[in-house]
């Protein structure tokens, strides 16, 4: 294994060696108590084929992460103050996160956020009441796509771009100043225009079908290959109309990936990416839809379509059928508020200082296979010391304050209902190093 | 007499006995300055020959090395990540001894290390098992089956490689390179050599015109210690100039036809190996990023062949050398090298990694792969067959300088000797 060049290394010195390239890079940071793993994890929604998914959602994973973000911070804050404890203490401590205000300046400030259309709905809840709180800041907020989100990143044309998917190490090396901030926690889900099925029906599907109808290799409903994984199912002989994403987008990279991940076909023949050379698929040109809004749209407008879309975008799709996918252990899963926090929690202990991790298909066995963090592009030079200030204390706010219920479940379209997963908050550890991310930007 | 009393200039005309005395001294005094002053610089350039030899150019190698041992390492890391099974035992072997190569070069490196160094060195010392942690998670999730989470991990390495320890490795041997080209400047650099033999040419001037006031005041036509102490001053010059000649000669066609187009091709192999790099990272990201095609296309410019190119410019230099045909065969890799490198970011752009894959990693002939080891191998043997040239050369130069340093302070003494004993010799008759 490559790891065994490591082997002459002791172990402690691997960490030291480890955690002196992150002072290096600005990365020391505080560690946040893990209370995570005793919180509750909720049952799994682990639906047999052609039977309703239960209902009813579990308890948030980590529902005190604000507090334990923002308690040591400000402990650690009131701690090394020469003053008295009091209220004033309280406040100023309050004040102060992982060494920079907490709070925006007092003078009028706009920052800009476009990309992401699957974060776009908890972005703009964000961004209201953030303004809100301090109306002072305004923050635009544009649903282009995670590629424009990272276009505009890079050429400093917005301040924060929003993506499904983390920076490439390509646009990395090419703009070592970009950062990517996890915000939140998503997943993208296939959905499935066929009237014909009883409602709350959720046709199992796995990664080879799926890669077969998206390369036109299965062209029917009724397909034994999709029959055979729905054996209770009476499924109809509806043409398959596989729609993508023709906008630069991070949904596609998680989507992609996933069929990457397990079907060496397509992985071979097209890969992943935020752009995919799709397969032309006979008697249907023009299968792409832009954003989110677009898919969900299409494949309403469309019988026989199946469509990956953001988890934001499920009171849209309502009236679509929904598939439970095949994770790695080869249980299918739904999207739940427990299924995502499972299949995150083998990769918390293992993101690594700059966050970028990919999390499709994971080891969980109750875990659901395509979950994602929702970055935030940042770059570490902004063009004013102001603009800076503010935009550590917006994204700080956003994974504390921001992580609650009232947001991550609660974007625009009215509260979710529970059988409906809202975003997933970040795990304390995870969080941290966001923040630690967050302080970079000077 | 009154022609010879310029000598010692004095304000009064002064007796002989005190006259003698005073150019006893003079002359005892400037032999010694000589000898001082002639050894010293035999000194310099013989420290400055040994530097060339025993530690710049090592160091600008290992420098070079490091560099070479890094970038491989992560060529051969993410392409064994990105080919099949078959291929992983071989690159695994090969990114180890990569690894392994480029930590005996930093250990080399540090040995030496000069304050100017410390910095770059460290950020390698701390950000090599930062990136094998990396390359090593990679692996170990993708063996496990899970290729999506591997694959971030593979880009974390590559990250970490580009943005840290490659960026390093380059400073470490543009520094090592400057030094290695002071040293050389050194060695062969004329100001102290002029400035003894002024001194000598001063000082057998003052023994031949003390030699002639001696002969006509005395009535002795040959002073013998005076006449030693020219033939010796003149041995001893005619010898500093013949070193200073041999030894510049040396270094100067060791520095001309061996480490500057050694440097030259060790830019060159940089600077591809820096395209190669982009190519594999370029396929791993997916970034869709057109900037890459843009630098290939500056690498290219730099590289060449063409006129002012790097692989030119190293041909120029080498030409009559072992090393030219080596350098005419790269010329001919790198050609080939851009054929293919031109349809890969056409193919990344339209997103057909499939092919894009094939072509970047495969060992089969035409893809990019054994064109670039092509190229990297002829380099490499260009840039080993110059450095024997500057080995072999810049040795012979240090060489010339052997014994010399001592022998100039015999002369030096014998000289100081020479013009006491004959000139006290005359002083005694006045007693």
């Amino acid at each position: 294994m490559f790891g065994d060049v490591m082997a002459g290394v002791p172990h402690n010195r691997q960490r030291s060696l480890v955690r002196a390239t992150m002072r290096r890079h600005g990365k020391e940071h505080r560690l946040v108590v893990h209370r995570a793993s005793r919180e509750a994890r909720g049952s799994g929604r682990t639906v047999p084929a052609g039977r309703t998914a239960p209902a009813g959602r579990t308890g948030r994973p980590w529902p005190l992460l604000a507090t334990a973000v923002a308690l040591p911070l400000a402990l650690a804050a009131g701690c090394s103050s020469a003053s008295p404890p009091g209220p004033v203490n309280a406040a100023a401590a309050a004040a102060r996160g992982g060494g920079f205000p907490l709070t925006p300046g007092p003078g009028p400030q706009t920052l800009s956020e476009t990309g992401s259309t699957l974060l776009y709905p908890l972005f703009r809840t964000w961004a209201t009441a953030y303004h809100g709180q301090h109306s002072q800041v305004t923050i635009p907020t544009g649903a282009t796509g995670s590629g424009k989100g990272i276009a505009g990143a890079v050429a400093g044309t917005v301040d924060i771009g929003a993506s499904d998917a983390y920076l490439s190490s390509g646009t990395l090396v090419q703009n070592p100043r970009l950062l990517n901030i996890p915000l939140a926690v998503s997943a993208q889900q296939v959905y499935y225009n066929l009237p014909s099925l009883s409602p709350g029906t959720h046709l199992r599907l796995d990664p080879q079908v799926l890669s077969e109808m998206y390369q036109g290799q299965i062209t029917r409903w009724n397909a034994p290959a999709i029959a055979s994984l729905n054996p209770r199912v009476n499924l109809p002989g509806t043409r398959v109309v596989p729609l993508h994403r023709s906008d630069s987008s991070g949904d596609t990279f998680l989507f992609t990936s996933y069929l990457s991940a397990q079907d060496a076909a397509w992985s071979n023949a097209f890969g992943y990416g935020t752009v995919v050379n799709w397969p032309g698929i006979a008697g249907h040109p023009g299968l792409g839809r832009m954003g989110n809004p677009g898919m969900v749209a299409g494949c309403h407008q469309q019988v026989g379509c199946v469509a990956y879309v953001g988890l934001s975008y499920a009171q849209q799709a309502r009236g679509l059928g929904e598939a439970q996918l095949q994770n790695r252990a080869g249980t299918y899963q739904l999207p739940s508020n427990a299924s995502i926090p499972a299949a995150m929690q083998p990769f918390v202990s293992s993101t690594p200082p700059n966050e970028t991790i990919s999390m499709i298909d994971g080891p969980a066995a109750q875990g659901y296979p395509i979950v994602n963090y929702e970055y935030a592009v940042v770059s570490t030079r902004q063009p004013t010391a102001a603009k800076a200030r503010d935009l550590r204390a917006f994204l700080h706010w956003v994974i504390t304050a921001g992580q609650s219920s009232q947001y991550l479940d609660d974007f625009g379209s009215g509260p979710l209902p529970p059988s409906i997963p809202g975003f997933q908050p970040l795990p304390p550890s995870v969080a941290a190093l966001s923040d630690a991310q967050i302080a970079e930007i000077k | 007499m009154a022609t010879v009393t310029t000598m010692p200039k004095a304000p009064a005309p002064a007796s002989a006995p005190a006259r003698l005395r005073t150019l006893l001294i003079v002359l005892v005094t400037g032999c010694l300055a000589w000898g001082v002053v002639a050894g010293w610089t035999v000194s310099q350039h013989a420290s400055a020959a040994d530097d060339v030899v025993g530690t710049s150019e090592p160091l600008s190698l290992d420098a070079q090395q490091l560099y070479r041992s890094l970038s491989d390492a992560d060529i051969t890391a993410t392409t064994a990540f990105l080919s099949g099974v078959q291929e992983r035992l071989a690159m695994r072997q090969r990114y180890t001894a990569d690894i392994s190569g480029a930590a005996a070069d930093l250990a080399a490196l540090k040995a030496a290390e000069s304050r100017a160094q410390a910095g770059r060195l460290s950020a390698i010392a701390a950000g090599l098992p930062v990136y094998t942690d990396y390359v090593a998670r990679a692996v170990t999730w993708n063996a496990a089956g899970y290729q999506s989470p591997g694959a971030s991990f593979m880009q974390n390495a590559s990250v970490e490689m580009h943005l840290v320890l490659l960026p390093a490795a380059r400073s470490i041997y543009a520094q090592e390179s400057a030094q290695l080209r002071a040293s050389s400047a050194e060695a062969t650099g004329l100001p102290w050599i002029v400035v003894a033999l002024v001194l000598a040419l001063i000082i057998g001037y003052g023994l031949l015109r003390t030699q002639r006031w001696v002969s006509l005041r005395t009535h002795r036509v040959v002073n013998y210690g005076l006449l030693g102490a020219t033939v010796v001053l003149l041995v001893g010059v005619i010898w500093l100039v013949a070193a200073f000649a041999v030894a510049r000669g040396d270094l100067s066609k060791g520095v001309n036809h061996g480490s500057a187009p050694a440097e030259t091709l060790a830019q060159a192999d940089i600077a591809a190996a820096q395209a190669r790099g982009d190519e594999v990272l370029n396929l791993i990201s997916r970034s869709g990023d057109t900037s890459f095609e843009q630098d290939f296309a500056k690498v290219r410019a730099q590289l060449g062949p063409g006129h002012g190119t790097l692989l030119s410019t190293a041909a120029a230099s080498s030409s009559g050398e072992p090393g030219a045909r080596w350098v005419a065969a790269a010329g001919r890799d790198a050609r080939t090298w851009y054929g293919v490198n031109q349809h890969l970011y056409s193919l990344d752009l339209a997103a057909n990694y499939a092919k894009e894959t094939q072509l970047v990693v495969q060992s089969a002939p035409g893809s990019s792969a054994p064109e670039f080891s092509s190229l990297e191998r002829d380099l490499g043997r260009a840039i080993t067959a110059d450095q024997v040239v500057f080995s072999s050369a810049a040795s012979a130069g240090r060489d010339a300088f052997g014994g010399l340093e001592a022998g100039i302070i015999v002369v030096a003494l014998l000289m100081a000797a020479g013009c006491a004993w004959g000139l006290s010799r005359r002083l005694a008759e006045y007693r």
